[in-house]
C-alpha cells in the first residue's frame, strides 16, 4: 500500500521551490490516482538537453516509499542511460540503491543529474553510447536535435502557435486539429503537417 | 609581600572610599534602606574614579601609622586603636568600647570594631567594626561627651590616616580569613552585628546626638547598607558578579546549542513515513550514521533488504533481538561474551 500521506507531502514540498529547482510533480493526466504521477525536469545548462523540459512518468509501486518508483522518460531523449524508443531509465537509485529517505524529488534530481553526466559504460541504449564513445559530436548533435524537436516546450500560447502555423498556408482547422493530436507541440504539428 | 602589601592598600583605599562615600549619602539621605543602598551602586563607580587618590593617601597614611608604631612601639596593636592623635578622649571612648562589647561580644570583635572605625576599608570586618564603632561611639555618646563621639565618626572619615596601619595588618589576615571561610557565614556574622548595633542605637541617649550630628546615624544605616555591600565588595563583590555575569551567559549560549542541536539532531517526524515521532522513536538510534526513523519503517526495511536508509549499510541485527525479546538479547550477548573469553583465555 502506497504511503498516500508521505506521497502528498511530498508533492507538497517539491512545487514549493519549483521556482529554484524547476523540477515539478503533477498528478500524471486524466487519473486522480497519487500512484501515476507526471515529474518534468530542465534539462541541465551546457548540455545538449538544455533548453528543454523533459516529462517523467512516475508509478509509484505499492510498496513506495520502501520500493522506488518506476520512473520513465514521457519525452525523447537521446542519451547512453535513456532508452531512446521506451524512454526506460539506466539509473542504480532507481533499482537496487534506491533508498527510503529519497524522495521523487530527489530521484528526479538524479535524473537530471544522469542528463549532464552520461554513462557510456554502463548504457541503456547501446546505440547511443556506441556514437556518444565513437564521436561525441554527432551524439552532441543529435541528442541537441531531439531536445529541440521533443522536448521544446514553446513558450507561445495555443492561439500565437495556431496563428504561426495559419501564417505558413495551412488552414487552421487542420492546424488545431494537428495541434491537439501532438499535444500542442509546435514542432510536431509541422511536422505532421508537412507530411501528411 | 609588597604586591600583596600594594593590592591590600588598594582593596583598602578603595573601602575607605566606599565608606567614606557612605557616610556622605547618609547624611544625605536619612535613614532608608533601599535608598542607601540604591546610592551605594552609585558610590561604587565614584569609588573607582577616586581609587587612584586614595592609593596615594593610603600610603602615606602608611607611612605615618609606621612612624608611629616606631614612635609608640608595641602599643599599636594590641590597644592599637589608640594610635588616633586626635585625643585621650578617643581613646577614653575606645576603652568604654571594649567593657561593653565584651558584655556583647569577643575582644576580637573590639579590635576590629576599633580597626574598622577607623579603618572600615575592609569589607566584613569593616562592616563590624563599623557597626561597633556606631557602638562605641554612642556608649560614649552616653558616657557624655556628644563631641567625643562626633570625633570618633570625624575620625572614621579624616582620622583614618593614622588608624589605617592596624588596619592593613587586619586586612591581610582578614583577606586570609576571608579566602577560607564561606561567605554567609560572614554575612551571617554581620547580621548578627547589625542587630547588636540596632539596638544600641534606639537608646533615647543617641537621639540628642543623632540631632547634634548626622554622623551618628551614618553609623547604623551605613552598618545595615553597608553589610549587604560590604560582603560582597572587596573579594566577594567580584565572585559574585561572576556568578551572576557568566552563568547568565553561558546559559543562554548553552541553550541556543543545545535548542539547534536537539532540533538538528532528532527530527520531530519520520523521514520514511512522515509520521511524527514519539518518544520512543527519538530515543531509538539504529544505526551509527544518526539516520532516525520510527520503529514501524524500521521494522518494514529489516524485514525487506534491512538497510540504513541514510547510509545504505546493513542494519545491525543486534538492535532487532534487543527490540523483539529482550531476555533473548541479553542471553545471547551474555553467551557471546563467555565464548570470547573462553577463546581468549
Amino acid at each position: 500500500m502506497v504511503d498516500f500521506a508521505r506521497v502528498q507531502k511530498e508533492l507538497q514540498e517539491c512545487n514549493k521551490d519549483i521556482d529554484v529547482s524547476g523540477i515539478s510533480i503533477k498528478l500524471k493526466g486524466d487519473s486522480n490516482s497519487l500512484t501515476h504521477l507526471t515529474g518534468t525536469i530542465p534539462g541541465p545548462l551546457a548540455t545538449p538537453y538544455e533548453g528543454g523540459n523533459f516529462n517523467i512518468d512516475i508509478v509509484l509501486p505499492d510498496g513506495y516509499p520502501f520500493e522506488p518508483p518506476r520512473m520513465q522518460f514521457a519525452t525523447k531523449v537521446w542519451h547512453p542511460n535513456i532508452s531512446s524508443q521506451s524512454g526506460a531509465i539506466c539509473l542504480d537509485i532507481l533499482k537496487d540503491q534506491w533508498s527510503p529517505a529519497l524522495t521523487l524529488k530527489t530521484a528526479l534530481l538524479s535524473v537530471q543529474a544522469l542528463l549532464s553526466a552520461p554513462e557510456p559504460d554502463d548504457p541503456q541504449d547501446a546505440v547511443v553510447a556506441q556514437q556518444y564513445l565513437r564521436d561525441y559530436q554527432t551524439f552532441a548533435a543529435t541528442a541537441r536535435y531531439w531536445t529541440e524537436t521533443f522536448a521544446r516546450t514553446s513558450t507561445l500560447g495555443i492561439e500565437d502557435k495556431v496563428k504561426k502555423l495559419v501564417e505558413m498556408g495551412f488552414p487552421e482547422a487542420l492546424v488545431r486539429s494537428t495541434l491537439e493530436s501532438v499535444g500542442g507541440d509546435e514542432n510536431m504539428a509541422l511536422e505532421k503537417l508537412c507530411s501528411g | 609581600m609588597l604586591d600583596s602589601e600594594a593590592s591590600g592598600v588598594a582593596a583598602v583605599a578603595t573601602s575607605s572610599v566606599k565608606s567614606a562615600m557612605v557616610t556622605d549619602s547618609t547624611t544625605n539621605a536619612s535613614i532608608p534602606m533601599a535608598a542607601s543602598n540604591s546610592k551605594d551602586f552609585a558610590k561604587k563607580k565614584r569609588v573607582n574614579r577616586s581609587a587612584k587618590l586614595k592609593q596615594c593617601k593610603l600610603d602615606a597614611r602608611r607611612e605615618q601609622w609606621l612612624s608611629q608604631v616606631k614612635n609608640k612601639g608595641g602599643f599599636g596593636d594590641s590597644s592599637g586603636h589608640p594610635p588616633c592623635s586626635e585625643s585621650h578622649s578617643s581613646m577614653e571612648n575606645l576603652e568604654v568600647k571594649p567593657r561593653v562589647e565584651k558584655e556583647g561580644g569577643s575582644i576580637y570583635h573590639h579590635y576590629s570594631d576599633s580597626d574598622s572605625a577607623s579603618n572600615s576599608p575592609t569589607s566584613h570586618t569593616s562592616s563590624v567594626s563599623g557597626s561597633s564603632n556606631v557602638s562605641g561611639t554612642i556608649f560614649t555618646g552616653s558616657g557624655g561627651s556628644s563631641s567625643s563621639s562626633g570625633g570618633s565618626c570625624s575620625g572614621s572619615i579624616t582620622g583614618e590616616d593614622e588608624d589605617d596601619d592596624g588596619c592593613l595588618d587586619d586586612w591581610e589576615a582578614v583577606a586570609d580569613a576571608l579566602a577560607v571561610t564561606n561567605v554567609k557565614q560572614e554575612q551571617d556574622k554581620l547580621s548578627f552585628d547589625n542587630r547588636r548595633v540596632v539596638p544600641s542605637v534606639s537608646p533615647p541617649e543617641l537621639k540628642p546626638e543623632e540631632r547634634v550630628e548626622g554622623n551618628v546615624q551614618k553609623g547604623p544605616p551605613n552598618c545595615r547598607a553597608w553589610k549587604p555591600d560590604d560582603a560582597f565588595r572587596p573579594q566577594t563583590l567580584p565572585n559574585l558578579a561572576k556568578q551572576l555575569s557568566f552563568p547568565m551567559k553561558s546559559g543562554r549560549q548553552y541553550g541556543c546549542a543545545w535548542g539547534c542541536k536537539n532540533v538538528v539532531s532528532v527530527p520531530s517526524t519520520c523521514p520514511i513515513c512522515c509520521e511524527d515521532l514519539d518518544y520512543t522513536d527519538s530515543r531509538f538510534l539504529p544505526c551509527s550514521c544518526g539516520f532516525r526513523l520510527c520503529l514501524f519503517c524500521h521494522k518494514r526495511i529489516l524485514e525487506d533488504d534491512g538497510r540504513c536508509p541514510g547510509c545504505r549499510k546493513q542494519y545491525d541485527y543486534e538492535p532487532i533481538k534487543g527490540e523483539a525479546t529482550i531476555d533473548g538479547g541479553s542471553l545471547t550477548f551474555k553467551l557471546g561474551r563467555s565464548c570470547s573469553m573462553i577463546i581468549r583465555s
